[in-house]
């Protein structure tokens, strides 16, 4: 690289300006290794591919996360005037029912694609040797969105985010020993009240942006470092029958495109489907009929009615957090197990795993909703 | 007004109609650009002599065939049969009126599924001039049946002055051409046919990226190429089309589209306009991801892509088409008949004689409770008569457009109201002044002020159940 204070590029002497403009990037951040590296990297191509796209789904909508969070941030005000603050911005301020609808729906879309991400690296078997860390980074940055989900839900403090939060922060209090962590560190109290929102804010907008991005990067690093896996029906393939393409710009032309569907999914979301303020909170009045939490918690609140039903009491919450926790544990263990491909009864019992967690999450996830709405026949 | 309302929960008739009308838009079209474009790289690759290419339009016509003949066919009677069923008022204005026209378009109709059919069966049965034939004649006649078919529901937007001005009368046929020839068929003609350029394109995607990038990947790049071509027509004339059509649109339908640009801002009355910028959005994305990955990467486009493409094709149809018969609102059939299938001519004398003296859908004892000077007229059948009356008001005149919990959902919208306030709101939309915001996308609530108080605790009863009933009491002297 030249350390002349002029552009020493070749194309500066080029009297284009996307070429001079090259020149002048190239020389300063050294454009054209970054290129050469992305085109040396390559990505796999097989039947499979659809799958790699989830990841960086998952990124853009954290993105659009990030920005519309921004934008919300100029007239949010945490605390007793949480409310108001987010009428005016749905109500009064120009577009801000765009940003808050696009905010809340790629919060819902990023859960969802995180999750899909999640499955297909499961079922591709990409979290065996050497990708352990990434898989458990992604794990981490999957309880962070929902995190992120659960503390965003509150701020607007109406009817609905009030009580589906307070029944949230209910289930773990059963546990023993966490009712006085609950209400100390995250409530900020017996009640949810405004300190809950200014907690969860601080949390929503500082705490947990920081430790993502961090873990974010590592997880995105290690993508990098061991590139994208096969599953292991592609990996026996002869390497004659195996395909692969550039990153740069055949991948990266791809990933563009279903980045701009992705786009025109949230964008379709938010004008057909803009997201709605209820009636303010009310800590006095009863919870409406019918709460639940969002989609995404749904699987486990319904886990805790049914083992309720089981074991009475306590003792059903207890074994319901119990088998999550459990199951959580496996799943995050499952590199350990299923290890290599030669360990066939291994890799079919993990295999077996992924398909009973599926199952067993849109099974609780659909009579969690029926039992609220078919069945309740609201 | 004695037609039986159809009533489907959730989702309303009016989108019973509408998912098959996007799902019949989406294929129709194609069944026309689709109709040029096989005929054009016939004779492409036949001039060429490129049996390669021959081989890849053999395979797409028999995909076109099915697809066109089956699901755009089937598709094409079920809108009919909705619309029948869900505005069965306009429905027999436009057969009144346009008989001819649908003989006609079911003329062309016929010769267009014959040709498809023949044009597949006969490939390497006939000569190739016969074939190339054979495929104009199938590009004419489903041609012809979008002209005649545009004919009939640009009328339903702008019937115009000459058609207008004998409404009514009974020689409303006298001006078939006129209604036909209307303001706005010229413009939809052209964009509805750039359009079917479009998907004809995009379609032809499905079957191009099934071609095999390793083992043949120049056909793979010239059929993506030239398929890509087809978008060109649509992205460079559409907006010049879109003006046209505006500019032919009565200034009293785009006073809902000017609401909506005034108040995007603040997200209120722009479900239109917010619909229109999702047709803008779909087909920018779509012009964008045509040139990055069908031109510009073509060995990489593959199936899941020409799927993607057609699903953003899917919601620019099913958002336009939704623009479209917002721009009809407060009419179904321009300032002539309401979205409630009452006539314009007819409010004054219904509001005079009463929206349901002549209903069949009431019992004689039932009707005798609904008269004031019934001695009889109390206790508790005389409010159920009372309630009765009103859910026939409801029927009739909100129910083409909302249903009670799901699309447009009276319990969403009127949610918050008591009696008082509901009343507040139905005499609003019966007196219907000049500057009720309401005006530019809800018809006028018609009929006898007993019959619009009879509707008012009809909704009180739906809406507040457990404080109603004292009102409904008060409302039964």
């Amino acid at each position: 690289m030249s350390t002349s204070s002029l552009p020493a590029h070749d194309n500066m002497a080029s009297t284009r300006p996307k070429d001079y403009l090259y020149a002048w990037l190239d020389d300063r951040i050294g454009l054209d290794a970054i290129l050469a590296l992305a085109r040396e990297k390559v990505v796999p191509e097989h039947r499979y591919s659809f799958w790699y796209y989830w990841g960086g789904l998952s990124l853009f909508f954290f993105v659009v996360q990030v920005v519309s969070g921004i934008l919300l941030l100029l007239y949010y005000r945490p605390g007793p005037e949480a409310y108001d603050s987010v009428r005016i911005i749905t109500y009064e301020i120009e577009f801000g029912w765009l940003i808050r609808s696009a905010h809340s729906w790629s919060a819902n879309l990023m859960v969802f694609c995180v999750f899909v991400h999640m499955f297909s690296v499961f079922f591709m078997k990409a979290y065996r040797p050497p990708r352990e860390f990434g898989w458990w980074t992604g794990l981490a940055l999957l309880g962070m969105t929902m995190v992120f989900g659960f503390s965003g839900y509150l701020l607007p403090m109406d009817e609905l985010a009030y009580f589906a939060t307070k029944i949230g922060l209910e289930i773990p209090k059963t546990m023993p020993g966490m009712a006085p962590i609950i209400e100390n560190l995250v409530q900020g109290g017996p009640e949810v009240t405004g300190i809950t929102i200014a907690r969860f804010f601080a949390l929503h907008v500082v705490v947990l942006p920081l430790v993502f991005i961090g873990v974010l990067t590592v997880h995105l690093a290690l993508v990098v470092f061991h590139g994208n896996a096969v599953p292991p029906s592609e990996a026996e393939k002869p390497a004659s029958e195996r395909h692969t393409i550039p990153f740069f710009p055949n991948f990266f032309m791809k990933d563009l495109a279903m980045w701009l569907i992705a786009l025109n999914v949230l964008a379709l979301l938010a004008s057909v489907y803009p997201w709605q303020l209820g009636p303010p909170a009310d800590p006095l009045a009863a919870a409406p009929v019918g709460i639940h939490p969002e989609w995404y918690f749904m699987s486990q609140f319904q886990a805790l009615k049914v083992f309720g039903r089981i074991l009475p009491g306590a003792a059903g919450e207890f074994a319901g957090i119990g088998m999550f926790s459990i199951g959580g544990l496996l799943w995050a263990l499952i590199p350990l197990y299923d290890r290599d491909s030669k360990l066939a009864r291994r890799a079919r019992i993990a295999t077996w795993f992924g398909l009973l967690a599926v199952i067993g999450l849109i099974g609780l996830t659909v009579m969690g909703y029926w039992e609220v709405y078919g069945a309740a026949g609201h | 007004m004695n037609y039986p309302a159809w009533e489907v929960p959730i989702i309303g008739g009016g989108w019973v109609i509408g998912i098959i009308a996007i799902i019949h838009v989406l294929i129709s079209h194609f069944a026309i650009g689709g109709g040029f474009y096989l005929p054009l790289a016939e004779r492409k690759a036949l001039r060429e002599g490129r049996e390669d290419w021959l081989e890849v339009l053999r395979g797409h016509s028999k995909f076109f065939l099915i697809l066109t003949a089956v699901f755009g066919a089937m598709t094409g009677v079920g809108i009919w049969f909705a619309i029948g069923l869900a505005h069965p008022e306009a429905t027999s204005t436009l057969i009144r009126n346009f008989v001819f026209a649908w003989a006609i378009e079911w003329t062309f109709f016929i010769m267009e599924i014959t040709a498809a059919a023949v044009y597949y069966y006969t490939w390497g049965r006939v000569s190739n001039r016969l074939h190339l034939a054979i495929g104009w004649v199938y590009a004419a006649t489903a041609w012809m049946s979008l002209f005649v078919i545009n004919g009939i529901l640009t009328f339903m937007l702008t019937p115009g002055p000459s058609w207008l001005g004998v409404a009514g009368s009974g020689n409303e046929a006298s001006m078939f051409w006129q209604a036909f020839f209307n303001p706005t068929m010229w413009p939809s003609l052209l964009l509805r046919t750039l359009i079917c350029f479009s998907l004809a394109g995009l379609w032809a995607f499905v079957t191009a990226s099934r071609i095999d990038s390793y083992a043949r990947p120049e056909l793979k790049t010239e059929v993506m190429r030239w398929s890509a071509l087809w978008l060109i027509p649509s992205f460079v004339l559409l907006p010049v089309g879109f003006l046209w059509y505006l500019w032919n649109v009565p200034a009293s339908q785009l006073d809902l589209l000017r609401l909506g640009i005034s108040t995007i801002g603040q997200g209120t009355f722009t479900q239109v306009t917010r619909m229109a910028l999702v047709t803008i959005m779909t087909s920018a994305t779509i012009a964008v991801i045509v040139y990055l990955l069908a031109w510009r990467n073509p060995g990489d486009f593959g199936f899941g892509h020409a799927v993607a493409l057609l699903l953003l094709a899917l919601a620019a149809t099913a958002s336009t088409e939704y623009s479209r018969e917002m721009l009809r609102k407060p009419y179904v059939i321009g300032h002539h008949m309401y979205s409630s299938g009452v006539r314009t001519l007819e409010v004054d004398r219904i509001n005079r004689e009463g929206y349901l003296v002549k209903t069949i859908w009431a019992r004689p004892e039932e009707r005798r409770l609904w008269d004031a000077a019934n001695p009889a007229r109390s206790g508790e059948a005389a409010g159920a008569a009372h309630l009765a009356r009103g859910e026939l008001m409801f029927r009739g005149q909100c129910m083409s457009c909302h249903t009670v919990d799901g699309y447009r959902a009276m319990r969403t919208l009127m949610k918050g109201r008591d009696h008082e306030s509901i009343g507040g709101f139905l005499k609003s939309l019966r007196d219907y002044p000049e500057d009720l915001i309401y005006r530019a996308y809800m018809p006028p609530l018609v009929g006898r002020p007993e019959e619009i108080g009879a509707l008012q605790d009809y909704l009180d009863v739906m809406l507040n159940r457990d404080t109603a009933a004292h009102a409904v009491a008060q409302s039964i002297p």
